[in-house]
């Protein structure tokens, strides 16, 4: 069933070497795009920057440890109600201090769920993380503390461009962090429980303690882009905090970029953001149904990604032949 | 305690429809691993089709499950034979993906040609009811348990009985094997997921005879049907059933007892838990 396993197939466990080299000189170029004085250019930026965070750290627990999570917008939405909490509440604006709380809450969800949860494989894995983030918004939904459905407001900082710094700065820390993870022996953990679980326990490497570490480094990224986000936004409710589109958008970049590779989710983000854009100025109308198409054609016919092109033998003839790697 | 039999009675009457839905997506899940996120798009599209049927034709509902089966088995087997097959081996990811994706796409194609508004069928027999011992129950509701009950009882006919549905089940004991015995895999594949498809759509055309109607209407019925399958265990129609009726009644009371704003909450909740206590459900096989 299971094809060659995609840390080989793309060249090392941090993915290919040139990629990365250009994806990380694509994201210091990012870092200079308030300096165009463009309010939707900046804007456009910190969308990609955040997903681009959202979809690295779901590579950490989906691509590296192999546990598909559906539920990762949780962390986003929990991190993007501490900004609101700690203004509503305390009339704490600082961004640093949001960002850290938020990443203590994060992983303090994701350890206390992390220990049931990750004993389930596969699809139930899928579900359940997708059940806790629609029973997550719900119970969010009716505490009124958190100004139950109708949502909390944030007062930007005056500086409206330090929302995209901070946002800069968590994906490049995102980025960093996957880098250096994978090529430690935490990564190699992560990538040993993907390819074979028992394997992987027989050689020493406690499966519980490494998913449940994976976990809550995943929910640390998605809850400190949550923090930005809310800030940014200034207005905080289930429905922006739990989006769908935020939870399934970063699976689409990952994979379009390629799972499990450093570089992946930044190159996904770019793409995939940009025709997101392109569709929704020029057809608002059916915008969503030409997303649901290109979603179709990217599985079918990139199922291991943009990144692995770089890596086939063969020139467009090994691509070509390799189309049908899946096929019955 | 009258309260407590209408609620127990309700949550049967609709368990039914519950379990012809989770039916499909327990054997698209079961044979194929497949998790088909388009499922609840084609319980969509069969309602949808029966709303067309009836206004501009006056066809009844109960007349339309039939063609609702069909017309969704030929499309759940193209779909299949024409897209999936091409990625149906990879990695449980991409076909989570592509099936959400197909679902982005039938369900915003609805909208376009159907539009937003809420639409809803009336029979003649809408209205009437019959109560005994105090419990009302509206016949349509029964009709569609008893509809629900024969549907689900064919399906373990054909799946047990014919030479397609012994394939089908050698298929997912064995790939391999049944391959070597002269299983047309990629043939038999989408005649599985046409299945699904099928079997939605005809939930669909029963569905638009009590709930209104919206293109994004068959959504929650994707979470429903895997609770279903995980409550039952999976790929098997007693359990389909089974999971299909508890679910019902957990949902009535749910929402009678604990609000209806977190109804969905608790079926998640009991969702986790069967999950961490009984993770093959309950009528599941305890091997591997």
């Amino acid at each position: 069933m299971a094809a060659a396993p995609p840390s080989r197939a793309l060249g090392g466990i941090t993915g290919n070497a040139t990629a990365l080299r250009v994806t990380a000189g694509i994201l210091i170029v990012m870092a200079f795009v308030p300096l165009l004085h463009s309010g939707y250019y900046e804007n456009l930026g910190r969308s990609v920057l955040m997903f681009a965070t959202l979809s690295l750290g779901w590579n950490i627990i989906g691509g590296y440890a192999g546990y598909v999570s559906f539920g990762n917008v949780v962390f986003f939405g929990l991190g993007s109600y501490v900004t609101a909490a700690l203004w509503q509440h305390w009339h704490q604006q600082s961004i640093v201090l949001a960002i850290l709380c938020a990443m203590v809450v994060g992983v303090a969800f994701a350890l206390v769920l992390g220990m049931p949860i990750l004993r389930l494989r596969g699809h139930y894995f899928g579900i359940a993380t997708l059940g806790i983030a629609l029973a997550t918004q719900e119970i969010v939904s009716n505490i009124d503390w958190l100004g139950a459905g109708s949502g909390l407001t944030v007062r930007p900082v005056d500086a409206y461009s330090t929302y995209y710094y901070a946002m800069w700065i968590v994906c490049a820390a995102s980025m960093l962090a996957t880098y250096l993870i994978a090529r430690s022996k935490l990564g190699y953990a992560f990538v040993a429980i993907r390819e074979n679980e028992e394997a992987a326990a027989v050689l020493g490497v406690d499966p519980t303690r490494y998913k449940v570490v994976a976990w809550a480094i995943s929910a640390a990224m998605a809850a400190a882009a949550g923090a930005v986000f809310a800030g940014a936004n200034g207005f905080m409710d289930p429905p922006t905090a739990f989006a769908l589109d935020n939870n399934v958008f970063p699976i689409v970049m990952a994979i379009l970029g390629g799972v499990g590779t450093v570089a992946g989710p930044l190159v996904g983000a770019l793409i995939l953001t940009a025709i997101n854009e392109t569709l929704w100025s020029h057809f608002p109308q059916i915008h969503t149904l030409f997303f649901g198409a290109v979603i179709v054609v990217v599985v079918v016919f990139l199922p291991r990604g943009l990144l692995w092109l770089f890596n086939t033998r063969g020139g467009w003839k090994g691509i070509v032949g390799s189309l049908g790697a899946y096929r019955v | 305690m009258q309260l407590f039999w209408q609620d127990l009675v309700n949550g049967l009457l609709v368990g039914g429809i519950f379990a012809v839905v989770a039916l499909g997506f327990s054997l698209v899940w079961g044979i194929m691993n497949i998790i088909n996120l388009a499922h609840g798009s084609f319980v969509m599209l069969g309602a949808y089709l029966s709303y067309v049927l009836f206004s501009t034709w006056h066809v009844d509902p109960f007349l339309s499950i039939p063609i609702g089966f069909v017309v969704l088995f030929v499309f759940g087997y193209c779909i299949q034979r024409f897209v999936i097959n091409f990625v149906v081996r990879a990695p449980i990811l991409t076909t989570f993906l592509l099936t959400f994706g197909l679902s982005l796409l039938i369900v915003n194609f609805a909208l376009l040609v159907f539009h937003g508004d809420v639409k809803g069928i009336t029979t003649q027999y809408s209205g009437s009811n019959f109560s005994i011992g105090g419990v009302t129950i509206a016949w349509v509701k029964l009709w569609t348990l008893i509809v629900a009950l024969v549907i689900t009882a064919l399906m373990q006919l054909w799946l047990t009985r014919s030479k397609t549905g012994r394939a089908i089940r050698a298929m997912a004991m064995d790939i391999d094997a049944a391959q070597l015995s002269g299983v047309r895999v990629a043939h038999l594949y989408a005649i599985v997921f046409g299945l699904g498809a099928g079997l939605a759509g005809a939930a669909g055309v029963l569905i638009s005879l009590s709930y209104s109607l919206q293109p994004s209407m068959g959504d929650p019925f994707v979470i429903t049907a895997f609770v279903v399958c995980v409550l039952g265990g999976l790929g098997s129609v007693q359990g389909a059933l089974l999971g299909g009726l508890i679910f019902g009644i957990l949902e009535a009371f749910g929402s009678q007892y604990i609000g209806t704003g977190l109804q969905d909450a608790v079926a998640l909740v009991v969702l986790l838990i069967v999950l961490i206590v009984r993770p093959r459900g309950l009528l599941g096989k305890a091997t591997a």
